[in-house]
């Protein structure tokens, strides 16, 4: 009977120890648990800081240039202020005449000076150091600003005989130069133009 | 003496039958609708929503939904507009490719091919409405040759103004910044756009509109000066759901017609902008029926007048947003 009983208490004894050990396994997977819920809420709360920052498409990236080439790029921006700015006014006037804000007389006085402005940007263009690889950039370009200064010539025959044909004429030259100013603004400054 | 009054009876009688007749013609034309479709001549890409959109401008780890996004592609929408036998343009996008690198643009396409997706030719084109003169809404001009441009004498006096300012670049039409031309009247006008409203003008294909003007019956212009640029213009068009009023870019924005809010600042007065937005609430009884020309939401449920639409050539999208009676779907 005491063997019983020995064997019996000698049961629950164990019983007890591995209800105990039970309990603590519980335990310390309720502790990982929370532990990994933990880490997981504090990494969702971070996950919107570290969104970049807008990499927009009109940063434009092209292909670098030698220092020489962003030299020459830099002075012909210069240029291509005053020439733009010329082109635009050489329009107007145009404009202004048709919209009967002025007669031949004032085609004459705004454009005259204009055709000096692209005459003195091409020499200016010329006598730049230009990179052998932006030879082919710079006659095109000086080819457009021939073609501005034919152009504004053209408009001051208006002035002589009245004849819109001049205007005409001018107008188409002017469009072709304007679209050569974009080629090659966009090869050298291609953040120039932007969506408005 | 007899034959005369005869003769006067007759004259009186056909006089009121043409005067009748008159009237039933401008009471019918009146009564026309015009079919709609909306085109995306190209698209913007991952421009920053506050530059856009200022009140919208993103705030780094903003869980607000007004101010967590980033970047938005912005379309470039051009109204295709069919009244009768009259087919209209508002706005023409642009064709000078150069400018895809530029301007960090998908989805173009010349504006003569995208609206022969619908059955149109350019030859077809008799009037082109232009919101304003920004080189992405005026710049496909010389390929519609037919065309009678429509453009406000303020949105060329504007141009004019700001070329002969004598005081700072930055106001003076000059384009001063090789990195980053926004805002200043300079930026939106390059030689080659305002070449080809000359071109217009020169040809005798344009009407330089002072105010307000009836294009067609019920087809009406309307100012919207300083909404956007100096002389900016909506088009306001009668159809079968009801009337739609386009804005170019002083309505750049639905969702800011919506919400209240000034977008797309560029030579813009925010009270003007304002003030062309009421115009639309007061035409078309809301802001649903309001036409934007850069909505994100455009071409989706979240834009509903323009929901009805497909993909087109070059990814670029389409919308067929009223048919009149009559008219076909010319949805593919």
């Amino acid at each position: 009977m005491s063997a019983a009983n020995a064997a019996l208490r000698s049961l629950r004894l164990n019983a007890r120890t591995q209800a105990r050990r039970l309990g603590l396994w519980v335990l310390l997977a309720l502790l990982a648990a929370f532990v990994a819920y933990a880490a997981l809420r504090e990494m969702r709360k971070v996950a919107p800081d570290v969104q970049p920052q807008a990499d927009h498409a009109f940063s434009q990236q092209r292909p670098a240039h030698s220092a020489a080439e962003e030299r020459f790029a830099q002075a012909m921006w210069n240029i291509h202020t005053d020439v733009r700015t010329a082109a635009v006014r050489m329009t107007f006037a145009g404009l202004a005449y048709k919209m009967g804000d002025g007669g031949h007389a004032d085609i004459q006085t705004k454009v005259a000076p204009l055709t000096a402005v692209f005459r003195q940007a091409d020499s200016q263009l010329r006598a730049l150091d230009v990179p052998a690889s932006m030879h082919q950039m710079r006659d095109r370009y000086s080819g457009a600003l021939q073609l501005y200064g034919d152009a504004s010539q053209e408009m001051i025959k208006v002035a002589q005989d009245g004849k819109d044909a001049h205007l005409l004429k001018a107008q188409e030259m002017s469009e072709l130069a304007a679209g050569v100013l974009l080629d090659v603004g966009d090869q050298l400054w291609p953040g120039e133009i932007k969506p408005n | 003496m007899g034959g005369n009054v005869k003769s006067q009876v007759f004259k009186a009688l056909a006089g009121a039958a043409l005067v009748a007749a008159t009237a039933l013609g401008a009471s019918v034309a009146q009564a026309q609708t015009c079919s709609v479709w909306l085109v995306e001549n190209s698209r913007f890409l991952k421009v920053p929503f506050g530059m856009f959109h200022p009140d919208r401008s993103f705030v780094q780890g903003s869980t607000d939904a007004r101010n967590n996004v980033n970047t938005v592609d912005l379309p470039v929408n051009v109204g295709v507009i069919k009244c009768g036998k009259e087919l209209i343009l508002y706005d023409n996008g642009w064709n000078q490719t150069d400018y895809h690198k530029a301007t960090g643009t998908d989805h173009w396409s010349p504006l003569s091919k995208q609206i022969a997706q619908l059955g149109f030719k350019a030859d077809d084109v008799s009037k082109i409405i232009i919101g304003h003169g920004h080189w992405d809404h005026a710049g496909s001009l010389d390929e519609f040759p037919n065309a009678v441009l429509y453009v406000q004498a303020e949105e060329l006096r504007g141009i004019e103004w700001a070329l002969n300012y004598p005081g700072h670049e930055r106001i003076r039409a000059t384009n001063v910044d090789k990195g980053g031309c926004s805002r200043t009247p300079a930026c939106g006008y390059p030689p080659k756009t305002v070449d080809s409203i000359y071109g217009k003008v020169l040809r005798g294909k344009a009407v330089i509109v002072n105010g307000e003007m009836e294009v067609l019956p019920g087809v009406r212009i309307h100012p919207a000066h300083r909404a956007h640029t100096a002389g900016s213009q909506l088009l306001e068009v009668p159809t079968a759901i009801g009337k739609l009023v386009f804005g170019s870019d002083a309505y750049s924005s639905w969702e800011a017609i919506r919400d209240w809010e000034v977008a797309n600042i560029q030579q813009t007065d925010s009270v003007q902008q304002f003030l062309a937005y009421e115009k639309c609430y007061k035409i078309t009884g809301g802001y649903q029926n309001c036409v934007a020309a850069h909505e994100p939401l455009s071409y989706t449920d979240k834009y509903p007048l323009t929901k009805n639409s497909w993909v087109g050539m070059n990814g670029g999208r389409l919308a067929e947003i009223t048919l009149a009676a009559g008219e076909s779907s010319r949805k593919k």
